[in-house]
């Protein structure tokens, strides 16, 4: 698959605000607002390689397809979850000099959506249109 | 782990042998050898265990157990079960360790030295055969369609949220783990 293949169908996601393709290497492309962001990348395939280590019950396979987190001002991934499979699984990762994490309302209106294929990762930064009501 | 250090230890020494393989003067095997080993540096000592020379001497069997002797053993009994014990001790330990002073200088012959590179040769590919599997594994394909899959609806924000919250009691919870010390760890060891 071609780069421009494989940029082609992240460009048309719909409110994506920019994306990463990572492969062992290092990064194949970039636009948006991760344009030549390395650093968040590093970030990211740390992130990939523990979670991909994830198994359940002696599965062959990580029970995940897709991660989704944001990333807090030190660059550490601040919340991971891990939908498309039967039953939800959720993790955290949490900086350790953060006392509380959920002291207040999220201002972000932003989210990292991940996936691996074919030894490359796939990064989409996507806005966040609708918000559900808070709950306080 | 220990697999890991094993092979680089007969990784190092069989490269040490394969060097002096090459070497026309014989070296003096009997002093001890550094390697570094990932770091770590190896104190290597060639010894066949015929040469151990023991560090202490056993006690003359013939000494005679005469009637002076019993005199002078009218000590109490409990001295001379912990003279007996001591020495049980470090002759147990005298036989387990090596004597690292270079005594006599009896260089290795070109042979010795083929024939203990091919020994550890076999060794390592021993060792290779376990340790291969434990290579870094590559990345799993989690999805033939990424671009479908990165598209599709976002989690619920009050999911993420709820999960943050338990998340962080747990993280919270996991902080608050610590060692209770009771007793002392050290303690003087009493021989009644």
């Amino acid at each position: 698959m071609t780069t421009s293949a494989l940029t082609q169908g992240l460009e048309r996601i719909p409110d994506q605000l920019g994306y990463l393709v990572i492969s062992e290497d290092g990064v194949l492309a970039s636009a948006g607002e991760l344009e030549n962001d390395e650093h968040t990348a590093g970030i990211i395939m740390q992130m990939v390689r523990t979670a991909c280590r994830f198994r359940l019950q002696g599965a062959a396979e990580p029970p995940f397809k897709r991660m989704s987190g944001r990333l807090n001002k030190t660059g550490h991934l601040k919340s991971l979850t891990l939908p498309h499979t039967n039953t939800q699984y959720y993790c955290s990762q949490h900086d350790a000099n953060q006392h509380s994490v959920l002291s207040s309302v999220m201002l972000e209106d932003y989210v990292y959506t991940v996936t691996v294929s074919g030894q490359k990762v796939f990064v989409v930064k996507r806005q966040i249109n609708q918000r559900d009501p808070v709950v306080v | 782990v220990k697999q890991f250090l094993l092979q680089k230890f007969w990784q190092a020494s069989l490269c040490f042998f394969t060097q002096l393989s090459n070497n026309q003067n014989p070296i003096n095997l009997k002093q001890p050898v550094i390697l570094n080993v990932c770091g770590l540096d190896v104190f290597l000592v060639l010894q066949d265990p015929s040469e151990r020379k023991p560090l202490i001497t056993q006690p003359n069997p013939d000494r005679p157990l005469n009637g002076t002797d019993w005199s002078s053993a009218s000590q109490p009994t409990a001295r001379t079960d912990e003279q007996a014990l001591l020495t049980s001790i470090l002759t147990k330990t005298a036989l387990n360790i090596i004597d690292v002073s270079a005594t006599d200088s009896q260089g290795m012959e070109q042979h010795e030295y083929m024939d203990k590179a091919r020994q550890y040769s076999t060794k390592l590919a021993l060792l290779s055969n376990s340790l291969s599997q434990k290579k870094p594994t590559p990345l799993p394909s989690l999805t033939s369609q990424p671009h479908q899959v990165l598209a599709s609806d976002l989690v619920p924000y009050s999911d993420v949220q709820q999960v943050s919250k338990i998340a962080a009691y747990a993280y919270s919870a996991i902080s608050q783990i610590k060692v209770d010390a009771k007793e002392e760890l050290v303690v003087q060891f009493a021989i009644p």
